[in-house]
């Protein structure tokens, strides 16, 4: 019973992984990665770790991956073009990765015997991992959550940038927030009366806002 | 042998809690149009069998009938797949909710526990496929091919996601008190005092907290901006069609219908009756009937209020949704961790 439920979540997560690898479509793949985590997850909970399956499901395949799927999503990517990759030292490389991965198994397959006097432990449990984080892990579990904060500051102060723009600030239609000042020291439009225009083309010739973005492409 | 009995009892079990719980579903959504109708001053469909008894079959069959359209430009295998991963993320929770005592058969003798799958980490295993059901969503916005889809999906996805942390902070409150994350654990804790020691006597802001994010983690009114019909056609399922776009209302109504079900097993007591045990004595059948009736009724409050919500309430504007949600929920789910640890602090006999 357990090797058939074993054999079909192990193969379910080699099938996705492998289909990670090999499609163009980023979703296609985004979803084969969360397939992974959910047989990986099911995979734990026959080793008896039921709170570590439940984690990664709710932080791999509920957070991280909805962050990935979202990322996908707005950025609108389209499939990969078939191109050709220079290969080059990739080759070398990879077979030897493969050989030492393969090696590593055989060690393991070979090192380890089928115990019988197997012990039930509590390694994956609430209780276990609850009382290791906070007695003797507790110092490393402090730096890690101050280094949270950090990433958390950090990605704040990154996002808040608009916020330090003179009151002269203009909204050009479509485009992000500028003061004139900023864009075009020389323009001398007064800065009190509102613009009348049809577009943003319009509303950039009157303001003399050059589009860098449409310079660069010319 | 045994162990073969073993997985056909609970296949059973699952179907059985699986029909009961989508004829339920069924009726609340004849419910949430009758009610509907009573608020705004009109009637509702009454014409269907008795009253419009016969109403969610008549629409079932409608849905089937339909001609389905799919778009020409949608990503295929993502489109069919969104639907069914609402569907089964919402389908998938029932199993670990106890909906009864254990129950002594009589003649044969037979100690039953009225819950499908005992599991060890009940809880975490309800957030965690909670989690997964945002992909139902936002895939289907996406695969749709059209920019309302794409809003409502994109939309809906840092809805659930800023409101799935207030909901799994709120959680923390029962979880400190029980001190377990195993659902049966939480309601067997529920049972002193004679079947009235109910957590939301202990925490109440946390079911508020709790109260309020679920209803955002369902996309409902007042946070349905998914689905804003006035902005966004009908939102990520805009482009779906007879059966594919019945399965994305069904799995709207059973998350209406897990959500409630864990307020009921958190915070009110889960299958608790008060005094129930004293009169019927524990173990017995009719304990057991009377607790799984005080179950599902505690479950039709909770339906009804939403309902009686979706009737009376205005929808949020999205920036107000995000400040509702980061500055005003998640501080106040904090502020009840602290609250709730300070008072098993003092008083340690409150927990477990």
């Amino acid at each position: 019973m357990l090797v058939l439920l074993f054999i079909i979540f192990g193969g379910l997560a080699i099938g996705c992984a492998i289909n990670v690898v090999a499609q163009r479509n980023p979703l296609y793949c985004a979803i084969s990665l969360i397939g992974v985590f959910m047989s990986l997850a099911c995979l734990y909970l026959m080793l008896a770790a039921p709170f570590i399956a439940a984690v990664q499901i709710i932080v791999y395949a509920g957070a991280i991956m909805v962050l990935v799927v979202f990322v996908i999503m707005l950025l609108n990517v389209d499939e990969e073009e078939r191109r050709n990759i220079r290969m080059g030292l990739l080759v070398p490389a990879a077979v030897i990765l493969a050989a030492a991965l393969i090696g590593e198994v055989a060690f393991v397959l070979w090192s380890v015997s089928p115990n019988p006097t197997l012990q039930p432990s509590d390694v994956g449990l609430t209780n276990s991992i609850g009382s290791a984080l906070f007695t003797s892990y507790l110092l490393p579990f402090e730096i890690t959550s101050i280094l949270l904060l950090m990433a958390i500051v950090g990605a704040m102060t990154l996002a808040r940038r608009t916020e330090v723009l003179p009151p002269g600030a203009r909204v050009v239609p479509g485009a992000q927030l500028l003061a004139v000042s900023d864009l075009d020291p020389s323009a001398s439009h007064d800065v009190q009366t509102p613009i009348k225009s049809d577009s943003s083309a319009e509303a950039a010739q009157i303001l003399g806002i050059v589009d860098r973005d449409q310079s660069k492409r010319d | 042998m045994e162990q073969i009995l073993d997985i056909i009892l609970r296949f059973v079990a699952i179907t059985v809690v699986f029909t009961v719980v989508l004829l339920i579903v069924a009726y609340t959504v004849l419910a949430e149009r009758r009610i509907l109708g009573l608020i705004q001053g009109r009637l509702g469909p009454n014409r269907v069998g008795y009253g419009g008894v016969l109403q969610p079959f008549a629409d079932l069959l409608k849905f089937i009938l339909k001609e389905d359209i799919v778009p020409d430009k949608s990503t295929r295998f993502i489109y069919f797949l969104a639907p069914v991963i609402a569907t089964m993320a919402a389908l998938m929770t029932m199993i670990v909710y106890p909906f009864g005592p254990e129950v002594t058969l009589p003649f044969v003798g037979w100690t039953i526990p009225l819950v499908v799958a005992h599991f060890d980490v009940g809880l975490l295993y309800v957030l965690g496929v909670t989690s997964v059901g945002v992909y139902g969503i936002a895939l289907a916005g996406w695969s749709s091919n059209n920019k309302y889809s794409l809003m409502g999906g994109l939309r809906s996805s840092a809805q659930m996601i800023s409101y799935e942390l207030a909901l799994g902070l709120s959680l923390i409150g029962p979880i400190m008190l029980a001190g377990s994350l195993d659902l049966t654990k939480i309601v067997d804790m529920q049972s002193r005092f004679h079947g009235a020691g109910w957590l939301i006597l202990l925490t109440p802001l946390s079911f508020i907290v709790y109260l309020i994010a679920a209803i955002a983690e369902t996309n409902r009114v007042p946070f349905d901006l998914p689905e804003a019909e006035t902005e966004l056609v009908a939102g990520f399922h805009t482009e779906y069609s007879a059966m594919k776009f019945a399965l994305f209302f069904l799995a709207e109504y059973i998350n209406m219908f897990t959500v409630s079900m864990l307020a009921t097993t958190l915070f009110l007591g889960g299958w608790n009756v008060p005094f129930a045990e004293d009169i019927f004595g524990r173990g017995t059948i009719l304990f057991a009937l009377v607790s799984v009736i005080g179950f599902l009724v505690k479950i039709i409050f909770f339906l009804f209020l939403y309902i009686w919500i979706r009737g009376t309430l205005p929808r949020f504007r999205f920036d107000q949704l995000m400040n509702f949600g980061w500055k005003f929920l998640l501080p106040l789910a904090l502020l009840n961790i602290f609250i709730t640890a300070t008072l098993i602090f003092f008083k340690p006999d409150l927990g477990w």
